[in-house]
């Protein structure tokens, strides 16, 4: 049997079975295929503007590492103007974030990018291993989700970019499409897919990190291209697992895109597009251009993407107090009671710690009316929020409330003894919190 | 699977009526027989209220409600309990809300199979009336819908192809199991509408469960057709000139398969399910469609997460199509207003550059949705481009 050739050039034979459309391409063709789709995504949306600075999020996982490949190759072959640098944001988690930095090192001198890492520890005092420590690994990706998106606006702020591209890809965007309807997160499900975000400045400071520019050159590629294209281009990335689990709902979601894809290839390119039609659909979301225009730009969303790590790990945990919280409310509406959805929000006393489905399952069932949120500052940082203190805030206080005040230290004095108790009284506090609101 | 809520209640009182024995645990409450139910019923007829029995019509203008039945747990129990309700509005009034009209729509090669269930269903409740059309005519009860007629492969030798060889030669063209059963299933519900246009129905009263329309939800979302959802899925008027009603939309399947094994026998053989494992069955992708990956996921979810079924529906419920940007432009498939006429699967971001561009891309003169694009090939060229 002759070899195939092509489907492209015709002349080379076709060493790869496109993932997207099941295409036999050559090699260069494919890899000149995939750019020219990136480069398409790029103009159609006029992503960026001539002279413009980007931080290239940059983690040493495969899609920011071939984001920036792609980006370098475009910007001088299309001559975009760009000046193109990397921004790393260190959670602080041993035996993952370390070896992925030096990756990203490795990376800015391989492409000439100057790099900038900013740690969790010093922009929040906590890196996310003692998140973990403090609050177990249920709900830390929360935290880290959280964190990472003002991170990044901050850093770019210290930096004064205005734009910030991320390597969120097509099954990413799809997996956050049916994740929302799962989660019955009408809000979010009209923001996820748009491609360009913003955080619209609440203050006319040049230098505020509010105003700041997202978006996703990625949107539409596959995750098994983007593996492909930098297999092929023998691009320097780091491939580990996050080493704490994914929500559930995450998890869940990613392992039916993963089969949906298996049984048509085209169906992540097929969620998205339902995603974009749907953001229009939602009640009193402002998003007649479903997200592609770019003078309407939805604001960007605290807690984007998950961290497109760990693969999809069953149902369990925050599905099950999704799960609880929904039947509460259908046992009142059935009884004719007052259906105020509130979040299982712990009682002040203990300084409550709410996690992000606390605010989803106030909004996910108001009946008939989805929320608009209106976006103002957070009192406490001034950073873009629709809360009165931003979700980054909230987190911190309550970790910090149960961080020890004063050192422990091994003695045998009986007062110190005592303090220590009270030290992991407060710890042990804080964990029963925080499962009563995130698990 | 029923059997396991049987077993799982325990000896304690009903919840409800506070006398009798439960039988099983419906959403976290032990239930008796009568109070199952009970409920059951109620969560049906409540969404029935426009239907009640209307004494200032006179008899003759007794409105009319068509019953796709499909011979499965969910159709069959939505026919049982109308026919039950129809029967206690007329004990109490005289006279009953609504006529039913029931359609069975026979599947391809098990005709007689149909005809014979039918009978025992029309034994079962006599005061109904029964038709049973075959898939194909379709093309007969839409024939000046030529955009239909164009979808189907034409051949040199005839084009007045009866409308069993249209079907045939349509399906014969489709690329894999989840662009035929998709294909079907649309042409299955055109059929539907059209009966029940043309024999004077007001309202469709489709059996789908909760977790139907949660598995529907998310497989169309899968098929790329977002945009029809709040067609798919609300009660009321259609795009389709007819309204639409879920009556069962707040019933869960395992419900229902618990409802058809506490009543009477008589109801469970009417009932045609396929086992509950019989999706699990199909390991390879080839065979697996979309909608049995949806059917797998939400049975699954449902054991242990009834109410994010029941939120999935609710959610996707409040999606809504403002009003002025209904399009005129149909779908020739599945005859959806298509959205600014956003026809095939080219023409927005996502469709990029596409890695193989043949020049006779369109050589149907229908134009298909975004979805219907997906699951009718474009091209008779071996290389068929995503």
């Amino acid at each position: 049997m002759p070899p195939t050739p092509c489907a492209l050039c015709h002349t080379n034979r076709a060493l790869i079975l496109r993932p997207k459309d099941h295409s036999k391409l050559c090699k260069t063709c494919f890899i000149t295929v995939f750019e020219t789709e990136i480069h398409h995504t790029i103009t159609t949306n006029a992503l960026f503007a001539r002279g413009e600075k980007i931080a290239i999020g940059a983690s040493g996982g495969k899609d920011s590492t071939v984001l920036a490949s792609v980006l370098k190759t475009l910007n001088e072959r299309y001559d975009y103007g760009l000046d193109l640098i990397l921004l790393s944001i260190d959670e602080g988690i041993k035996g993952y974030r370390d070896d992925s930095l030096e990756t990203v090192k490795r990376n800015a001198e391989q492409y000439g990018m100057e790099l900038t890492i900013l740690g969790y520890d010093e922009l929040y005092g906590w890196t996310m291993d003692q998140v973990v420590e403090q609050v177990g690994k249920k709900g830390n990706c929360t935290y880290c989700g959280v964190f990472r998106r003002q991170a990044l606006d901050r850093g770019a702020a210290r930096l004064g970019v205005k734009h910030v591209v991320t390597g969120h890809n097509a099954d990413d965007v799809a997996e956050t499409v049916l994740m929302n309807l799962l989660r019955g997160d009408l809000p979010r499900l009209s923001r996820t897919t748009s491609i360009i975000t913003s955080t619209p400045s609440a203050s006319s400071d040049p230098a505020s990190n509010t105003n700041i520019k997202r978006s996703k050159p990625l949107k539409y590629a596959y995750e098994k291209e983007i593996v492909l294209y930098a297999h092929h281009k023998n691009l320097d990335y780091f491939s580990t697992e996050c080493i704490y689990s994914p929500e559930a709902f995450r998890g869940s979601a990613r392992a039916l895109i993963k089969n949906l894809e298996r049984v048509r290839p085209s169906a992540i390119l097929d969620v998205v597009r339902s995603g974009e039609d749907m953001a229009k659909l939602v009640p009193g979301s402002d998003e007649g251009c479903g997200g592609t225009c770019s003078s309407n730009r939805p604001v960007a969303e605290e807690e984007e993407g998950g961290c497109g790590s760990a693969a999809g790990r069953t149902v369990g945990g925050d599905m099950a107090s999704v799960e609880k919280q929904l039947a509460q409310n259908e046992t009142a509406t059935n009884n004719d009671l007052e259906v105020e959805i509130t979040s299982p929000r712990p009682s002040t006393k203990n300084g409550a710690v709410p996690l992000s489905n606390g605010k989803k399952a106030k909004k996910g069932i108001t009946p008939k009316k989805t929320n608009k949120q209106v976006m103002g500052q957070c009192k406490r940082c001034g950073y873009l929020s629709s809360q009165e203190v931003c979700k980054a805030c909230v987190l911190l206080e309550g970790l910090n409330k149960a961080r020890p005040k004063n050192k422990i230290e091994v003695g045998y004095d009986v007062q110190e003894l005592q303090q220590r108790d009270q030290g992991v009284d407060g710890v042990a506090d804080a964990m029963q919190q925080t499962s009563i609101g995130g698990e | 699977m029923p059997g396991k809520h049987v077993a799982s209640a325990t000896d304690e009182v009903c919840r409800r009526c506070k006398d009798n024995i439960s039988v099983l645990i419906v959403r976290s409450e032990p239930l008796c027989h009568e109070c199952f139910a009970r409920y059951v019923h109620t969560k049906a007829i409540k969404r029935l209220e426009s239907f009640r029995v209307n004494f200032a019509a006179s008899v003759d203008q007794q409105r009319r409600i068509l019953l796709p039945l499909s011979f499965g747990a969910s159709s069959t129990t939505l026919l049982h309990i109308l026919d039950l309700h129809l029967k206690t509005q007329k004990s109490k009034t005289g006279r009953t809300g609504f006529a039913i009209n029931v359609l069975c729509v026979d599947e391809v090669d098990q005709v007689s199979a149909c005809a014979s269930r039918l009978e025992l269903v029309r034994d079962q409740y006599p005061d109904h009336d029964y038709t049973s059309l075959p898939l194909h005519h379709v093309f007969r009860l839409i024939p000046n819908d030529s955009s239909l007629g164009a979808l189907v492969p034409s051949s040199s030798d005839d084009d007045d192809a009866d409308s069993k060889t249209k079907l045939f030669r349509l399906t014969a063209s489709l690329p894999s199991a989840s662009a035929h059963a998709d294909v079907l299933y649309t042409l299955r519900a055109r059929l539907i509408v059209e009966y029940a246009k043309q024999n004077a129905c007001e309202s469709i009263l489709w059996g789908d469960s909760t977790t139907k329309l949660a598995e529907k939800t998310l497989a169309e979302t899968a098929k790329g057709r977002g945009f029809s959802l709040p067609w798919q899925i609300s009660d009321g008027p259609s795009p389709m000139g007819i309204n639409f009603h879920y009556p069962l939309r707040d019933v869960l399947k395992k419900e229902l398969l618990s409802y058809i094994e506490l009543a009477q026998p008589t109801l469970t053989l009417l009932v045609h399910e396929p086992s509950p494992g019989a999706t699990q069955a199909s390991t390879s992708s080839k065979n697996t469609t979309i909608d049995d990956l949806m059917k797998q996921y939400f049975e699954s979810v449902e054991e242990n997460f009834p109410s994010i079924v029941s939120n999935v529906v609710r959610t996707t419920g409040k999606l809504e199509v403002p009003a002025s940007s209904i399009s005129e432009l149909r779908c020739s498939l599945c005859s959806k207003p298509v959205p600014g006429g956003r026809f095939g699967i080219h023409g927005w971001g996502g469709d990029q550059h596409d890695g193989v561009e043949s020049p006779s891309t369109v050589i149907y003169p229908g134009q298909l949705c975004y979805g219907c694009t997906r699951s009718l090939p474009q091209t008779r060229a071996e290389t068929r481009i995503a």
